[in-house]
């Protein structure tokens, strides 16, 4: 049985340039591009009925974080609570940002780059709280910072082998880390003990997204080998290859309950997997351009649907639902 | 002898720009072979050199004897420096330092050729070994290591005080910087040469010439260099050429100043790219477009594949074998800039470079012109090179097939941090200029690149369907199409 999603929005040229990654809270959603500034579009309006008024501006832009990234912002995380966000840019800076009542976003603190090592910080994670923030860098090695402290204080440092660090993950109720490599490899480490608990058997190709479910049993990694491998978080056995993508898999998100998997290719194609059956229920195709990040809005109250976004070097941010009746 | 007022005005003030205490720090040199006595040296450059005779009213000879004669202590060569600095202190003692500002040559004289400006140089160092000087010096002009942006509004503003000076005196404080004045005034000396008979000489000659001196080919460029950015002439000014190294390929034929004329299109080899000053006129009547190619091997590849047919019909194909030499720049600026030289053709022109931070480099290099020789880009400058390839969407057939994604190659740290200051470079000039949209087109690339972390190299294309002819004929028809059509709009 497939399901059908139907583009219910579409924000042409949100950004200058390619974007590359999206983080999301209750209300808004985040996008970082090649270009210096970070946009804030809310998502609260979204509506279910296509005649009402409001249905022609459903996701406004309410804040934009004008010129923080001067050379472009790669990577862009959000807390679970919503309060906190991260972003990591090309010069190397990794910037913390805090959310007020209102919801308008301001600068926290920042951690510049050391000049001689490009690429110091790459992908990033906040845990539940955003109070913890794992950073990957080129060499292999997992920071993770208090952000309680200005500026952020080294807490605890993870080795693996050396081989650069392109995705991360902390899980949701804060107990793991997980990292995917540029070799194929991906662990877990244990956050309280900060031991390595998991070396999983890799992909043999680049790992670009690792992502726990939101129950923290399994571990989604993805990259160029075109497979999603699905791991048991505590035996470390990997339970399911999910096969289907005809190219590189640049992003992957579950959603609020763990029964689907959404993903994002180099071809322009997004999938969604259900866990369950390890099958594709639907794939959607709005263009060959990469999509570099994909993003389950949280479930709205208002929504009976869930909505997915997409974007990447069409420089749209693509707003889709499942369609209802099935 | 005497300095026209001009020159002594123009010295002093150079002299005010002079600051002793942050003179660049010199490398030390320790590890270079320096085991000749200035005298030995100087001696057999007389010896060895044409074109010294043609002096017209002065022999080098004469002030290097002098030199050895009112500098006794260079005539002590053997000594250990050390010694010789001792000895030094002990003959020449404070007057020395207070007399230097004094008697700088003016080396940064505004007028005259260079071949004048040589002669005056030379001069005003006899005047001063004459004169029984503890100390002569000559000061040079520092190239900018700052980035094209600043260098082009620097250039703008002659009268800019950012231009660095440096003195180096003889014999100096140290003995890196006797030998560096040695260097100077050797290459000045071979120089003056060259421009006396008319000969052009490549900066490797002139290192060949001495090579227990030079020590390294890097210390005879960086000079050279300084030496025309002070005369603020362009290096072919001083009869100086890098070696050559590139070819061209396709239909274009050379008239040379001595009548003959040679055509590209009868060599799939290709011919060594000419010295503009030897070439009358190019004929570019039948050529459509010209493609630069950052690398031999794909230069090769093309031209023995089938495209050459094409190739030798509509098209030229040119490299400059990895970061390209002034002659080849010079030639690709000359095809594609109308001028009576090159019957005023305007063929579009496009690049073919590895999809790395190396490759975008060095197609800027050709579209706007290098750092080290920011001075005299404006001649060499090709602003409205186009972007054919490694792209991204080439990429994309490698990523589907296993065999072809062994081409792709993971970035290393330098690749990494070269494209980083690339970025820098590039935010820095985003300021609206016209080649504005065309950087803005690299600087994606290169954040594509950074993320997928991933290059790939001209041969990726050997493993595709066709190859490069294949990719590079489809691109050229795609590209002749988008102009049609924009004409027809217009």
């Amino acid at each position: 049985m497939s399901k059908q999603y139907l583009q219910t929005h579409t924000l042409p040229d949100a950004h200058p340039t390619d974007i590359f990654s999206l983080a999301v809270t209750s209300s808004q959603l985040l996008s970082a591009s090649g270009s210096s500034s970070i946009r804030i579009h809310s998502t609260k309006g979204q509506v279910i009925h296509a005649d009402s008024a409001d249905d022609e501006h459903p996701y406004p832009l309410v804040q934009t974080l004008e010129k923080v990234h001067p050379l472009g912002c790669h990577h862009v995380c959000t807390s679970l609570d919503g309060k906190i966000a991260a972003s990591s840019g090309f010069g190397g800076e990794l910037k913390i940002w805090q959310c007020n009542e209102e919801g308008t976003w301001s600068a926290k603190s920042e951690l510049k780059p050391d000049e001689k090592k490009a690429g110091e910080h790459w992908a990033v994670s906040l845990n539940e709280s955003g109070q913890y923030l794992a950073c990957t860098t080129h060499d292999g090695r997992i920071n993770v910072y208090n952000t309680v402290a200005t500026p952020p204080e080294k807490f605890a440092q993870y080795e693996t082998k050396g081989s650069f660090g392109m995705s991360v993950d902390i899980s949701p109720n804060g107990s793991m880390t997980a990292c995917g490599h540029q070799n194929g490899g991906i662990y877990i480490f244990n956050n309280s003990t900060q031991r390595l608990a998991h070396s999983l058997s890799g992909l043999i190709k680049p790992v670009r997204s690792v992502k726990f479910s939101p129950a923290n049993k399994y571990l989604a990694a993805a990259g160029d080998a075109r497979i999603i491998a699905l791991y048991d978080t505590q035996s470390g056995e990997q339970v399911a290859n999910l096969t289907g993508h005809a190219s590189w898999i640049m992003s992957l998100d579950w959603n609020w309950s763990g029964e689907f998997l959404l993903s994002g290719g180099f071809d322009g194609k997004a999938k969604i997997w259900s866990v369950e059956r390890r099958e594709c229920v639907a794939t959607q195709t709005e263009s060959e351009k990469c999509l570099w990040a994909v993003k389950w809005l949280p479930r709205s109250a208002a929504a009976r649907n869930e909505t997915f976004v997409a974007a990447g070097a069409g420089r749209t941010l693509c707003f889709y639902r499942e369609a209802s009746g099935t | 002898m005497n300095i026209d007022d001009d020159g002594l005005d123009h010295l002093l003030a150079s002299d005010d720009i002079l600051d002793f205490s942050s003179q660049e720090t010199l490398q030390s040199s320790a590890d270079e072979p320096f085991c000749m006595s200035e005298d030995e040296l100087l001696l057999e450059t007389h010896a060895d050199t044409p074109g010294v005779d043609s002096f017209d009213e002065l022999d080098v000879a004469d002030y290097l004897g002098l030199s050895a004669v009112g500098l006794p202590q260079a005539a002590s060569g053997a000594l250990l420096p050390t010694t010789r600095q001792i000895q030094h202190d002990k003959l020449h003692p404070k007057k020395a330092r207070l007399s230097k500002k004094q008697k700088a040559s003016s080396f940064s004289h505004p007028q005259g050729s260079p071949r004048e400006r040589i002669e005056a140089i030379f001069r005003q160092i006899s005047t001063d070994l004459d004169d029984g000087e503890a100390e002569i010096g000559i000061s040079l002009n520092m190239r900018s290591r700052q980035p094209l942006q600043s260098q082009a509004v620097l250039t703008a503003d002659s009268s800019d005080t950012r231009i660095r000076s440096k003195r180096l005196s003889f014999p100096g404080r140290t003995e890196d910087e006797a030998w560096r004045f040695t260097i100077v005034i050797r290459i000045l000396e071979l120089i003056h040469g060259a421009l006396c008979t008319g000969f052009t000489i490549s900066k490797r000659d002139i290192y060949y010439r001495d090579p227990a001196l030079f020590g390294n080919q890097r210390h005879v460029d960086r000079y050279v260099d300084d030496i025309a950015f002070t005369f603020g002439v362009p290096r072919s000014a001083l009869n100086v050429t890098a070696m050559v190294k590139g070819l061209v390929a396709g239909a274009v034929s050379f008239c040379r100043r001595d009548g003959s004329t040679v055509t590209a299109s009868g060599d799939r080899e290709g011919l060594l790219v000419p010295s503009l000053k030897d070439i009358l006129s190019v004929d570019l009547t039948s050529a459509k477009w010209v493609i630069v190619i950052e690398k031999e091997a794909s230069f090769r590849s093309l031209a023995a594949s089938s495209f050459w047919d094409r190739l030798s019909f509509e098209g030229v194909l040119i490299t400059g074998k990895g970061y390209p030499d002034v002659a080849t720049r010079a030639l690709l600026r000359c095809f594609c800039t109308p001028s009576p030289q090159n019957g005023f053709a305007s063929p579009p022109c496009f690049a073919l470079v590895d999809h790395d931070p190396d490759g975008l480099a060095i197609m800027s290099v050709y579209k706007h012109g290098s750092i080290a020789l920011a001075h005299e880009s404006a001649e060499l400058k090709v602003p409205q090179l186009q972007w054919l390839g490694l792209r991204d969407e080439h990429m994309t057939f490698a990523t589907a097939d296993a065999h072809a994604s062994q081409g792709l190659l993971i970035l290393s740290m330098r690749d990494r941090s070269k494209a980083k200051k690339m970025l820098e470079r590039g935010v820095m000039q985003g300021d609206g200029s016209l080649a504005h949209k065309d950087d803005e087109e690299v600087s994606a690339a290169l954040r594509v690149m950074l993320m997928l972390n991933i290059k790939a190299e001209l041969q990726l294309l050997d493993a595709a369907p066709g190859g490069t002819a294949q990719l590079v004929g489809d691109e050229l028809d795609r590209l002749a199409l988008s102009v049609a059509k924009q004409q027809k709009y217009e």
